[in-house]
């Protein structure tokens, strides 16, 4: 029997997926058996809960309708100041164009791209205490320069001449801006925008845990206060878990959807 | 057909110690249903001139007027390098500057796909526009307007489909009223398919406008063809312009 081309591939793309996950799942067994089995042997129980104690009691926080307050306060948090970063960042981006305005700017950006959050977590909270809009210019302040950034590039790259070949050719001004402009933009407010995410979480996470009443740092805070080790660790892993969720499923989908052009190109 | 006019056309880049000058003082008609080919070294003008007359760049003086039939021309225009939208499909491209995409416009943008040998391509997406740059140049289904500009469309084929597309290309012109402006630095395409060639020299200066009347269609291989071509190739050593 001969085998076909197609076959080959076909087969050498299960293997490629077969050890891409074996890899993965076995990744996450050795960690999770390590765990366990230290718990209560390197470490106290107490101290280091195992992975079957922090299931159990995240099941019981979730029970307790906790879970999802915790994650409603927070992502609140972040989506509000990542939408006001985006906003900000966005409006720089396009005023930078201006020489005047990138003078005026530029060092504010470079010191928005550098500087840590937990500066800026410091400063609002010795500035705001713990009113709501504490943490929202935490997240502003840390992230607005990437999007600057972004925006400005994006700009600075828009394709001239698909534009003139588009006013050659008398496509009107609505119509350059909806094929031409915004799809070439797109790419560059996506990564901004995704930036900005992964930076917010962080930031908001670590306002709470200093100022906010509510949201996923503030009942870390509380369980370490309470020494509650197995509350700790349940919200430092459904972080995790969110974060992985964002990023691999929400995002990625993002990008096949809209992006797969610049893949394929790039294969190419 | 399209009538264009352009009178004491001047053109500059730049200030200063990088000025350049694009083009010096042009005067040109060119009107009916012609076949005008544009010569000369690179760099000495030929694309500024069509993105002039196209209306992407503005001249720094004199003036020009393109009418169509009494009113203004929408011409169409190959550019020198290819200007794709990456994130299109080949035929979503053809049909972005269509002004009507009826299954008509359809029909004919899959007639000049089929042309270029990419008709099967055109639901392969994006990745394909970059074929289509870089397999065909830029060469692309505009065909409605009466006026097209052609900036070396076949510059980046191998010979033999090259060949093949200036028939195609020739018999399109004699078979429609349109009318053509053709950019190449390649003497023997220009008397090929050319009524007329304008040559120009470095520094945008129109040196010469030579009548080609020799009858259609024209194989390079034939005599008087070839003739032709060494009358104009010894227009081009009188005018040093084969020098460097
Ligand atoms: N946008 C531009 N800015 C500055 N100089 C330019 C620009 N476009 C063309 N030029 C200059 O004008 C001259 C003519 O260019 P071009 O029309 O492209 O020549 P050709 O098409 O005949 O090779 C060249 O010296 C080129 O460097
Ligand atoms: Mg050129």
């Amino acid at each position: 029997m001969r085998v076909t081309e197609e076959e080959l591939v076909k087969a050498a793309r299960r293997k490629d997926l077969t050890v891409r996950w074996v890899s993965r799942i076995l990744g996450y067994i050795v960690v999770l058996g390590t765990w366990e089995w230290a718990s209560g042997r390197v470490l106290e129980e107490n101290l280091l809960p195992g992975p079957t104690r922090v299931v159990q009691t995240a099941i019981e926080l979730f029970n307790k309708g906790k879970i999802f307050s915790a994650f409603e306060a927070t992502l609140t948090r972040i989506v509000l100041g990542v939408a006001v970063a985006f906003l900000v960042g966005a409006a720089l981006g396009i005023l930078t164009q201006n020489r005047w305005f990138a003078g005026f700017f530029k060092d504010a950006i470079t010191i928005g791209l550098t500087s840590p959050g937990l500066i800026w977590v410091l400063i609002t909270a010795l500035v705001f205490g713990n009113r709501w809009y504490g943490p929202l210019s935490a997240i502003v302040l840390t992230t607005f320069a990437l999007v600057t950034v972004n925006v400005a590039e994006g700009i600075g790259t828009l394709p001239k001449d698909t534009i003139d070949m588009a006013k050659a050719f008398k496509v009107g001004v609505v119509r350059r801006n909806r094929h031409i402009v915004i799809p070439h933009l797109a790419p560059f407010l996506f990564t901004g925008f995704r930036f900005s995410f992964s930076i917010g979480w962080k930031v908001t996470v670590l306002t709470e845990i200093f100022t906010a009443s509510s949201g996923i740092g503030f009942e870390m805070r509380i369980a370490q206060i309470l020494f509650r080790q197995d509350e700790v660790l349940t919200w430092i892993l459904l972080f995790f878990v969110f974060a992985l969720f964002f990023e691999k499923v929400v995002l990625q989908a993002i990008e096949n959807r809209f992006f797969r052009w610049r893949k394929e190109i790039a294969s190419t | 057909m399209a009538d264009i006019k352009i009178s004491n056309l001047h053109k500059e880049f730049g200030v200063g110690d990088d000025k350049v000058v694009a083009l010096e003082n042009v005067n040109l008609e060119i009107s009916g249903h012609v076949f005008v080919s544009i010569v000369g070294p690179s760099g000495c003008g030929k694309s500024t001139l069509l993105n002039i007359l196209s209306g992407i760049e503005t001249p720094t003086s004199g003036s020009l007027t393109i009418t169509q039939a009494g009113a203004q021309a929408a011409p169409g225009y190959v550019f020198q390098a290819a200007r794709l939208l990456p994130w299109r499909t080949v035929m979503d491209n053809l049909l972005f500057v269509q002004a009507d995409k009826s299954s008509e416009t359809r029909a004919r943008c899959q007639k000049y796909l089929d042309m270029v040998q990419l008709g099967d391509m055109i639901n392969i997406i994006r990745t394909s526009c970059q074929v289509v740059c870089s397999s065909a140049s830029d060469w692309r289904a505009r065909w409605r307007p009466m006026l097209i500009f052609m900036d070396e469309p076949f510059s980046h084929l191998d010979a033999i489909t090259a060949r093949s597309l200036r028939r195609e290309l020739h018999s399109m012109w004699a078979a429609t009223k349109k009318t053509i402006v053709f950019v190449t630095h390649d003497v023997g395409e220009a008397v090929e398919l050319s009524n007329r060639i304008l040559v120009f020299a470095q520094g945008g200066i129109l040196k010469d406008d030579i009548n080609v009347e020799l009858d259609f269609p024209r194989d390079p291989s034939d005599e008087a063809v070839a003739v032709a071509k060494a009358n104009v190739l010894k227009k081009f050593e009188e005018l040093d312009l084969l020098a460097t």
